[in-house]
Parts: structure tokens; sequence; C-alpha cells
């Protein structure tokens, strides 16, 4: 499962992706995509979670 | 989320960028960010993955609810997926193990022939260089 799309394993490289995001520092909404990051030469940390208002 | 906040400067110092995602919208987030006094001092961007694409992709969308799992994943600037994390709905994340893996991947990153072992905290602790004369020999290369 070389390419996977789904559950992605260690070492693999993570497909593009973009995502709508808000950003508490300008207060507003704005994109983040990987390509970008990769660009800027920044490792990423996606850190996920079920749901706002609950506990993190 | 208050953990993750507090140490996000260091992270972004050392060449990180953080993205939080749940399966809520930007507008949620939003209202979320606003109201909720543990929020405070949250810089980091939150994302989101309402149609939870994103999350399947690195597999922690439960279908049956609808939400994403405590996923924490580290990808390095080529784009490789070098860690991953995944906890049940009920158990929160340790940022400052983090933080520690996450040191150890750019230590890695410069240092291609070592390894960290599970004591390693940070730069100067112990490394180990895999070899053949390492064979039946990891107790003497870890306590030389």
């Amino acid at each position: 499962m070389s390419d996977s799309i789904y559950g992605l394993q260690v070492g693999h490289a993570v497909p593009d992706f973009e995502l709508d995001v808000y950003d508490p520092v300008k207060d507003d909404f704005d994109k983040k995509n990987l390509s970008a990051l990769k660009s800027e030469g920044k490792w990423t940390i996606l850190f996920f979670y079920p749901a706002d208002f609950t506990f993190v | 989320m208050a953990a993750l906040a507090e140490q996000y400067d260091r992270f972004k110092k050392m060449g990180a960028e953080i993205i939080t995602v749940s399966t809520d919208t930007q507008f949620v987030h939003l209202a979320w960010k606003k109201s909720e006094k543990e929020l405070e001092n949250v810089a980091y961007p939150m994302g989101a993955d309402p149609t939870g694409n994103l999350s399947r992709v690195f597999g922690v969308y439960d279908e049956a609810t609808g939400l994403a799992l405590r996923g924490t994943f580290i990808i390095n600037p080529d784009g490789t997926l070098l860690n991953s994390e995944v906890n049940f709905y009920n158990l929160g994340r340790n940022i400052d193990e983090l933080m520690r893996r996450f040191k150890a991947n750019l230590y890695l990153a410069r240092k291609a022939n070592e390894a960290c072992p599970s004591k390693w905290k940070d730069e100067g602790d112990k490394t180990l260089k895999p070899s053949s004369k390492m064979v039946g020999k990891v107790w003497e290369a870890l306590n030389e």
C-alpha cells in the first residue's frame, strides 16, 4: 500500500491538501496548504481532535 | 488545547507550523475560540475538515460518529510523514511528549546515521549508530 489514500503509514509521502482555517492572530479566515508549508521549508504538525466545545 | 497554546511559539521558532483539525467548520472554530477561556492564548490556525476527507487520509475519521479521533502527525519539509500517534476519544495528549518527538525528528534530520533510543529527551542525550558492530551489543552501546 505504497500510495494508499486512507490510513497513511509513516515513511510515506503526504498528498497535498488545503484546509480552510480560522487564524486567531489575524482574527480572520484563511487557507493553509501543505505545498506552501513545504516551499517555506516548514515542518507541519497536524493535531486532530473530535469536536469544538468539548475537552481537547 | 491550552497546553498546546503554551508551547506553540516554541514549535514555531523551531520551524514547525501546527494546525489543529476537527470536522467543525472555521465558523464554529471562531465562535469556540471567542467563547472558551481555555482557548484565550491560542495562536495556532484552527483547520476545518467538515467533509472528513483529510481525517480519512490520516486514518482518524470515525465513520460512526463523523468525528476525528485524537491523532497527531509530524510531516517533514519534504512532505514525508515521520510520526503518527492516535488516541481514542477519552485520552488527551501530552504536549511535552510531542515536543520530545519533534526535537528527535529535527535531530535525526541532521544525523541520518543515528537513532534516538527510548530514553532520548534532548540534544546531547545518548544516541545509537546502528551497524553490524551493534548486533547483540545494544546494552553495551547504551551503557558505554
